[in-house]
């Protein structure tokens, strides 16, 4: 149990450090980052492969980004599933024209295939390497577009059709040629749901602040020019960008 | 030892010294090159070397932003390299992220006097007032020195540039980021050529980025390249244009006993240095300092220990991100001794014969100047000695990252976060 405890705390620690490298001077530093999502990784497996992985996690150790699940997982299954139409879609930015489902082993980053602790509502499916966040009929989603879940707490009840739209086009091929992280980017899709708690305060000057205080996610939705104004952070290809709405566009843009 | 601290103005990232050891560059965050020059030796004063005294000052980058990618790019200069006197004027390599740049210092103590059209503060005379003629003449004056861009490097590398290495043939120099490495000529600034490429097909795919590079000093063709995952790799550029396949890979079997969740990033190695003979390598991880016999790829042979303590601690190391922290090492002349830095200002060196090894530390409340430097040593557990400093007391903002050997005698200098100390050896 102490193991598991200490792995959840440096996974909040890692996802702290993701989060808070979007606002660096210089641009996203691939080599610490690509450190932090190992460590990420290494304590997400030992967290998840302790028996008795519980839905929520022990209340001492949580910060607000454990908070989520659970507010989250309500929110899901209170009947707002993402329309299924968009999981296809969704799969687009990150793997143009692959299958939502299919990538999804490869692209967890910690290449596991079991559910992830945002697994508040009864976890995954566990022969899936997908994270979902709610026990959602539908698959996963949350972590394609990390905004959907941030999108559906805050405004629950309507649906996201926006997103919908920008995430239909993929990126043009050849625009990987760019500091893009992907491999982070979907590790903070997979924890989309813990994630978007972070983000549901003005990112700038807020770096640690969310992992000291216990609030629970706003309902505020930022402003496209809220997430994308601060110079510095936009890391990936305009075109990429413009398929994203202003949630992952935060989260994409450390 | 003598000391000497320069310099509060910005945090030094850089220190090296020139080939001869008479010059020595720091580079800084704000992305200045100081220069210190060491004076001549005073026959009088027999019991010191010269001291070293700011000899130029300039500005080497700015920030600058990327608009493609609404990036800032950081002035702060990584690394300085001098390239080998071949007249005069000195020249130096400088970078930081995204720019190389070519500078020549040079020195002007003489100026010219006398001219027919001018007057001595650069007003033009009237012509028609010029009744005879004189041939200007070079007269003394205070020695002025300068620093000029010669070559800008710029637009080769897409991830941040974190090291540079002049190449024994004094022609072509590498410069590497997190996943390529460039070969460029010194005379050519639009293009260079593409040796190592580590990007995967799939940025999702990355497990590994170059954390530093070095050409070897005698052979033009070798280099090698070190990894976040603890591993040296060592290219032949004979073998074919791009060296993505090692001629040599050097990687230490990893202690299963020492696994944690931090092994990974302590393994990261973060600095690569040749001996002077081309004969060893050293390598500098988090708690280690490792040297490797070139003719043996499957462990080092001879390691270090630099500050086990801290493996007890890594927790924490790994939150207040001092874990992250890039030490780098150096050889002395003789390849006899290696340095490196360690935290609340302590600095280690090992003497590879004697096996012996000594702590010390760069601070000013602690060593008046001209005091020999007292060793330091901490106690990691029990019971603590007297002058003994326990772990849980150690600054870990302060850290020394950077450090340089004189290449002829025993000179160093150590980068404090903000001050740069220089020390020499006690003469009888």
């Amino acid at each position: 149990m102490e193991f598991k405890l200490e792995a959840h705390r440096i996974v909040s620690i890692s996802l702290g450090k993701i989060y808070s490298a979007r606002g660096q001077r210089g641009g996203l530093k691939l080599h610490k980052n690509l450190l932090v999502s190992l460590v990420l990784r290494s304590a997400r497996q030992v967290y998840l492969s302790e028996p008795g992985c519980p839905p929520e996690p022990p209340p001492a150790a949580c910060g607000p980004p454990e908070e989520e699940p659970p507010p989250c997982g309500t929110a899901w299954a209170a009947g707002e599933p993402p329309p299924p139409q968009d999981e296809a879609a969704r799969g687009g930015p990150r793997l143009p024209g692959a299958d939502c489902e299919g990538p999804r082993p490869r692209r967890c980053c910690c290449g596991c295939s079991c559910c992830c602790c945002a697994a508040a509502a009864g976890g995954g499916e566990a022969n899936r390497a997908d994270c979902a966040t709610a026990g959602a009929a539908a698959p996963p989603p949350p972590h394609c577009p990390r905004k959907r879940s941030a999108g559906e707490r805050g405004q629950a009840g309507s649906p996201v059709k926006k997103p919908r739209r920008e995430v239909e086009e993929p990126p043009p091929p050849g625009e990987q040629e760019d500091m893009e992280t992907g491999n982070v980017a979907s590790l903070i899709s997979i924890f989309g749901s813990s994630f978007s708690g972070l983000l549901s305060k003005e990112p700038k000057g807020r770096r640690r602040a969310p992992l000291d205080s216990g609030e629970a996610p706003t309902t505020t939705s930022p402003s496209p020019a809220e997430a994308a104004a601060e110079p510095g952070q936009i890391c990936c290809d305009e075109p990429v960008l413009r398929t994203l709405n202003p949630w992952s566009t935060a989260i994409v843009a450390f | 030892m003598t000391e000497c601290s320069a310099r509060f103005a910005d945090i030094i990232s850089t220190v090296e010294f020139n080939h001869s050891g008479e010059l020595l560059a720091t580079g800084d965050k704000g992305g200045r090159v100081v220069i210190f020059q060491q004076e001549q030796e005073n026959k009088t004063q027999s019991h010191s070397r010269g001291e070293y005294n700011v000899y130029s000052t300039f500005q080497s980058h700015e920030p600058e932003f990327d608009y493609l990618k609404s990036l800032e790019i950081e002035e702060k200069i990584n690394k300085i390299r001098w390239l080998p006197q071949k007249n005069a004027a000195q020249f130096l390599l400088s970078t930081n992220d995204k720019t190389i740049k070519l500078w020549k210092i040079s020195e002007r103590d003489k100026r010219p006097e006398g001219y027919n059209l001018k007057e001595e503060d650069g007003r033009y005379r009237d012509p028609t007032t010029v009744t005879t003629l004189r041939v200007p003449v070079f007269r003394p004056m205070d020695l002025m020195v300068e620093a000029s861009p010669r070559r800008i490097f710029a637009n080769a590398h897409t991830y941040h540039i974190n090291s540079i290495s002049i190449n024994s043939d004094y022609e072509t120099y590498l410069s590497a980021d997190d996943l390529r490495i460039n070969l460029w000529h010194l005379e050519i600034t639009d293009r260079s050529f593409n040796i190592v490429d580590i990007k995967p097909a799939n940025m999702e795919e990355l497990t590994e980025v170059i954390t530093a590079a070095e050409f070897h000093p005698n052979s033009c063709n070798t280099f090698v390249y070190s990894s976040s995952k603890g591993t040296i790799r060592l290219c032949d550029m004979r073998a074919s244009a791009l060296c993505d396949r090692h001629s040599k890979l050097f990687e230490e079997p990893e202690d299963p006993s020492n696994r944690s969740f931090f092994s990974e990033i302590i393994s990261s190695i973060s600095d690569v240095k040749f001996s002077h003979s081309g004969r060893y390598m050293m390598t500098r991880d988090y708690l280690s300092v490792k040297i490797w016999d070139l003719n043996m790829e499957n462990r080092p042979v001879e390691t270090y220990q630099v500050h086990e303590y801290l493996r007890s601690k890594l927790c924490s190391l790994y939150e207040n991100d001092c874990i992250f922290d890039k030490f780098e090492c150096c050889w002395n002349g003789s390849d006899s001794i290696v340095m490196t830095g360690s935290y609340n200002n302590f600095f280690r060196m090992f003497d590879r014969n004697t096996k012996r090894d000594i702590t010390l530390e760069a601070s000013r409340e602690n060593n008046k100047p001209r005091t020999v430097l007292k060793p330091r040593k901490v106690c990691a557990s029990g019971k603590r000695k007297k002058d003994e400093i326990s772990v849980d007391s150690l600054d870990f903002n302060k850290k020394i990252l950077h450090t340089a050997w004189h290449p002829k005698e025993n000179i160093i200098a150590v980068a404090t976060t903000n001050n740069l100390y220089i020390f020499q050896d006690k003469m009888n």
